[in-house]
């Protein structure tokens, strides 16, 4: 049996901000909002390892609007700056140092940059030896904070600042994502989940259910980005929300590797509806509409869904190719 | 004669970018020309400043411009922020354009008093001809008019190049010139009584970029807020209590934390710290919320 959560609806979201306005990231940003509503289940007593991102400009120094506690580490070693911080609370707590009352939740916090790329050693790393921590990656689909460049969680057919579409490769980045859940799932851990903020009960239910267990809780979560991306900020999630609509963000939960998504559109929407609406997709459309890249990207995504249909037995209509 | 431009945007308005087309202008007409921007850490909102040095000589000179002959002032209520310092260094008779519907505002600025001032509604054009608040080839295109040098074909065909280069698509860069257009022929000239650099060098006091509230403890949680990033802002969501329903779908969605919820239910708007992402407005189910442009600076 489930247990029964504490959010229901909206109305549910909690009413205490961990996090002071002003800080230095982008308006409109998604990472940020992941942020704060991870925060909010998790409550006050945290700490943030943060690899270097864009999530590194939410402080400017000596201005921060976290009201709980952030170690800033490089781009490769959040979840080691993690370990050093579970393993310190663990030791002051047993030799009676600190009450146990204040103790800390250790949080990774990074971009798919450090996610994917600079630091999925180091977090397989923490996986392995089991640490108990949360780990956030707030996914924009490119290393957003020097300027949009390609990463291994940049989807096919995005431009970046690294990939554009030029003639030569029409279709902008070629390759296709990492599967960092799966990468995730074969080491074990007791849970990991997908989230975005468009979907925010879903989101809160993952977060507070990941909290019941110990060992590594891992969420990667899509990130809005409106610089990157190219929307008006005030479309933030109405693209996330659309991203999952279309079948391209998958919303899911893995419970000691066992997968199980947690929002199945019953009728996919086509990803063109999607991709239309960004800058970074614009080459798909004009001059001339890449009906071959557009194609590959809703095949893609029809075939996950079929397969996700077979396995956890629902109906799910796909889109016409 | 070395003419000095300053820029003064927000990230996202294109600052950048008209400092460039400025640039190619003059370079069309042919005159030497140097642009280039500075950011901060800051994101999409933020201050964000660009030079260009126009001259008819080779130009010596690098770096910041201190001492503009002309200042372009994307955003009116940067005037306000200390951070962006606006109008540092106008020279004696220097111009300041302003990118609002008016000038009454400024007048409280205390600023030294023989600057000239000019003024156009960049962002009412820009949405009637873009439908978005981006005025780079505005700002460009009443820069180069105001300097006086420059002839509409080559600012045309400035605005082209550059807005190619960022890969714009065609239709953009045709409404984008039809802007440059309209902002150029409704500006007149204005003598630039340009005199060379007397720059003199001054580190301003920490107190006085603060506005003399002095820092906040560093070791206060969540001291962020004194930043006042709602100057950043150029539509204001502004909330209707009687449409509200106290659905709460704001302040789910807010990323900054810049809505706080009465014991009602319904939101209150932090304006020192409200960005403008306007996510509330957009996702708000009964459309309670409503937009003002944002031009006096608070
Ligand atoms: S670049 Fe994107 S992810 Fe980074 S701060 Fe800006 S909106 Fe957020
Ligand atoms: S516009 Fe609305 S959602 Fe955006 S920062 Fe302001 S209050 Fe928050
Ligand atoms: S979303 Fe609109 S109706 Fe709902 S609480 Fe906010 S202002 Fe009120």
């Amino acid at each position: 049996m489930e247990l029964q959560s504490k959010y229901r609806t909206l109305r549910d979201v909690p009413q205490l901000d961990y996090l002071s306005p002003g800080g230095s990231l982008c308006a409109g940003c998604g990472g940020l909002l992941a942020v704060r509503l991870f925060h909010k289940v998790l409550g006050k007593n945290v700490v943030w390892v943060n690899a270097a991102g864009c999530m590194t400009i939410m402080v400017n120094y000596p201005l921060v609007p976290l009201k709980s506690n952030w170690l800033y580490t490089a781009f490769a070693s959040a979840p080691a700056g993690a370990q050093g911080i579970r393993d310190a609370l663990d030791i002051l707590i047993k030799k009676g140092k600190i009450p146990e009352s204040e103790d800390l939740k250790v949080v990774v916090v990074t971009g798919d940059g450090a996610a994917y790329d600079i630091g999925l050693q180091s977090t397989s790393g923490a996986i392995y030896r089991n640490l108990d921590f949360y780990y956030l990656c707030y996914d924009n689909q490119a290393y957003g904070n020097t300027g949009f460049q390609v990463s291994s969680a940049t989807p096919v057919g995005s431009s970046t600042a690294t990939t554009p579409a030029t003639p030569s490769q029409p279709a902008g980045n070629i390759q296709k994502r990492k599967d960092l859940f799966e990468i995730w799932r074969a080491h074990n851990p007791p849970y990991i989940a997908t989230l975005s903020s468009s979907y925010a009960v879903d989101f809160l239910k993952k977060v507070e259910k990941g909290s019941g267990f110990r060992g590594p809780k891992l969420y990667i979560s899509l990130a809005g980005c409106p610089t990157g991306w190219g929307y008006d900020p005030r479309e933030t999630i109405r693209e996330e929300k659309l991203a999952v609509d279309t079948g391209i963000w998958p919303l899911k939960e893995a419970v000691e590797g066992k997968v199980r998504h947690t929002v199945v559109p019953r009728a996919l929407r086509p990803v063109e509806e999607y991709l239309a609406t960004q800058a970074r997709y614009q080459h798909l459309f004009t001059p001339t509409k890449r009906i071959d890249v557009i194609r590959q990207i809703q095949n893609d995504v029809n075939s996950y869904w079929e397969g996700v249909a077979d396995r956890e037995g629902f109906d799910i209509k796909l889109v016409e190719t | 004669m070395i003419i000095r431009v300053r820029f003064h945007g927000r990230g996202g308005q294109g600052a950048k970018t008209a400092s460039r087309i400025l640039g190619t202008s003059c370079f069309i007409e042919g005159l030497n020309v140097q642009d280039s921007p500075v950011y901060g850490a800051e994101r999409r909102g933020a201050p964000v400043t660009a030079f260009t040095r126009i001259s008819d000589e080779q130009i010596l000179e690098r770096g910041y411009v201190f001492d503009p002959d002309l200042i372009v002032v994307m955003d009116p209520t940067l005037l306000d922020s200390p951070a962006a310092r606006v109008t540092d260094g106008i020279r004696k008779k220097g111009v300041i354009f302003l990118n609002s519907p008016s000038v009454t505002h400024i007048t409280k600025q205390n600023i030294a008093s023989d600057f000239r001032l000019v003024n156009f509604d960049l962002t009412n054009a820009a949405m009637e001809m873009l439908g978005k608040p981006i005025i780079s080839s505005a700002s460009a295109a009443a820069a180069a008019r105001l300097i006086g040098m420059v002839k509409e074909s080559s600012l045309e065909q400035a605005i082209e190049t550059e807005l190619e280069e960022i890969g714009l698509s065609e239709e953009t860069i045709e409404k984008n010139v039809l802007l440059g257009r309209k902002v150029f022929s409704s500006l007149e000239p204005v003598e630039l009584m340009t005199e060379e650099s007397s720059r003199e060098l001054k580190i301003a006091p920490l107190e006085l970029i603060l506005e003399g509230n002095g820092l906040e403890d560093i070791t206060a949680a969540g001291n962020s807020s004194v930043s006042r990033t709602g100057s950043w802002r150029i539509f204001k969501p502004v909330v209707d209590y009687e449409k509200c329903t106290a659905c709460t779908v704001c302040y789910a969605y807010c990323p900054e934390s810049a809505l706080t919820l009465r014991q009602d239910g319904k939101p209150v708007i932090d304006y020192d710290n409200c960005k403008g992402c306007l996510i509330c407005y957009r996702e708000c189910p009964p459309k309670a919320i409503t937009l003002e442009r944002e031009v006096v600076a608070f």
